[in-house]
């Protein structure tokens, strides 16, 4: 069963000629149409996030300028990020979907979930709109989790790093944050060094890949390094950062995957998940349209064991090696940061 | 007190940039400071194509020549990201910059009070003297 929630109608974010378009969401409600779902497609009601929601993870200050400036009629917030006077509205329901579909998760306990919403949200910082991002969707998600007290592992395959993501969630024991993404790119963080805070160190993992890595260096990444680091966590749930900006057809990135990658990647991912009913996945970048619509029908495809055939996976690029020294690196800085430990009083 | 040694300067071609350029020129003019410009590429970089920091360079050669400063005093840094995390970046290895540089309103900002004002989010995190010089200030070039 698949239980999505985020489209809404009636209300504008779009700026002409910005990759980060209305269209999107066509394709990738596209993508899931393509899997002939019937009765297992559950679409939710939207549900905006409530301000002491978007408060667990952003500041007071920020949200009440983002919708004043909204309701001014918006504008150019930085040179890649925008609002209209709807955006305000838009972001709450992107930001609230994902509540929603954990709260439907829970009660019928089996099922993926995914957030098909837009802006994206993994740049969005605590204070600060940045890289399209508003609001930071799978964070207000997280961190509704954590407050019930549970445990809660973030895979994001986006093709950039998560830095919102990131900082949010920087000294965190009960969120395990895990990227992998190109390097160099936007937003210029995610190296392998970045491990968390002292309340949660180890709680970042990093891979940065390079340009032209194949889907078979992915899976080394989450096999090799991954896996250990989730095993010792131990999550009650899995959300995914699900970009699909690392396609070999995204004009905004240089990775090489192709829908088949995002397939395996997810059934990797999903192994990952305690049991049934604790894995959803939230829409992030992807700016090629028919990429998007085939990566999502991949990518859930996979998940549901739908008879659907995404494209051949990819492999020989470079970023073995890569991999490889990002581990290595990760680990030598955990054990540096634990020397250096302040001493508690 | 000592003179600063390297300074950042936030340059994206917007009209801000360019008065905070020319002051940055005039104070390593007479300082005998290193210039960093220092040139955020964000996640719509890939859409101006190529041809988009040729002008940027263009533009501030087309302005050290206004104001006769010596270029060979000049470097770039060019990193991924938004201006304000970029900017931090500059304080660190390999940059080292000792004092930063922004115009009061970049490219795309909006005129409200934090939103997007990289100026107001460096003045809360630099670790070193931030200058944001005002885009009605006139130069005379010397």
């Amino acid at each position: 069963m698949l239980i999505v929630n985020g489209p809404v109608e009636d209300a504008e974010h779009e700026e002409f000629g910005h990759p980060e378009r209305p269209d999107r969401l066509i394709a990738a409600l596209a993508g899931i149409s393509d899997l002939d779902l019937g009765d297992d497609l559950t679409v939710l009601t939207p549900y905006a996030a409530t301000r002491a929601e978007l408060a667990r993870v952003h500041q007071g200050a920020y949200l009440d300028e983002l919708g004043a400036y909204c309701y001014a009629g918006g504008g150019n917030i930085d040179a890649d990020t925008y609002a209209t006077y709807d955006s305000w509205s838009i972001a709450r329901y992107a930001a609230g979907a994902g509540i929603a579909v954990i709260d439907e998760l829970r009660r019928v306990g089996t099922g993926v979930g995914f957030i098909a919403a837009r802006p994206p949200g993994h740049h969005a910082l605590a204070d600060r709109a940045m890289g399209f991002c508003l609001l930071n969707n799978i964070a207000v998600a997280a961190a509704s989790l954590t407050a019930l007290g549970e445990r809660v592992l973030i895979v994001d395959w986006d093709v950039h790093h998560g830095n919102g993501t990131q900082s949010i969630f920087w000294n965190d024991p009960n969120v395990l944050y895990v990227s992998a993404h190109q390097w160099p790119l936007f937003p210029g963080s995610g190296g392998s060094r970045e491990i968390g805070g002292f309340d949660a160190l180890g709680g970042i993992v990093n891979i940065p890949v390079p340009a032209g890595t194949t889907g078979d260096v992915m899976l080394r990444a989450l096999d090799d390094v991954v896996a250990p680091a989730v095993a010792q966590f131990s999550p009650t749930w899995v959300l995914v950062s699900a970009g699909f900006d690392a396609h070999r057809g995204d004009p905004l990135a240089d990775l090489a995957l192709t829908s088949g990658d995002f397939a395996m990647m997810a059934n990797r991912v999903a192994q990952f998940a305690p049991g049934p009913g604790r894995l959803a996945l939230f829409l992030e970048g992807g700016y090629d349209l028919a990429a998007l619509r085939a990566s999502v029908a991949g990518t859930l495809g996979a998940l549901l064991d739908c008879d659907y055939a995404p494209e051949e996976a990819s492999s020989g690029g470079p970023g073995q090696e890569q991999v490889l020294r990002a581990a290595n690196e990760r680990l030598i800085a955990i054990h540096m940061a634990e020397d250096s430990r302040p001493e508690e009083d | 007190m000592t003179s600063p040694q390297t300074i950042a300067v936030g340059y994206d071609g917007s009209p801000a940039s360019q008065a905070a350029l020319l002051w940055t020129f005039q104070l390593a003019g007479s300082t005998g400071a290193k210039v960093v410009v220092v040139h955020a590429v964000g996640l719509m970089a890939r859409f101006s194509g190529q041809g988009a920091s040729l002008d940027l360079e263009q533009s501030v050669g087309q302005l050290a020549e206004d104001v006769d400063f010596d270029m060979t005093h000049l470097r770039w840094y060019l990193s991924d990201g938004d201006a304000c995390s970029v900017m931090l970046r500059a304080v660190e290895d390999p940059v080292n910059a000792d004092l930063l540089v922004v115009g009061s309103r970049g490219q795309g900002a909006h005129a409200g009070l934090l939103l997007g004002s990289t100026s107001l989010q460096l003045a809360e995190r630099s670790s070193v003297p931030l200058v944001i010089v005002p885009m009605e200030r006139h130069f005379d070039g010397h």
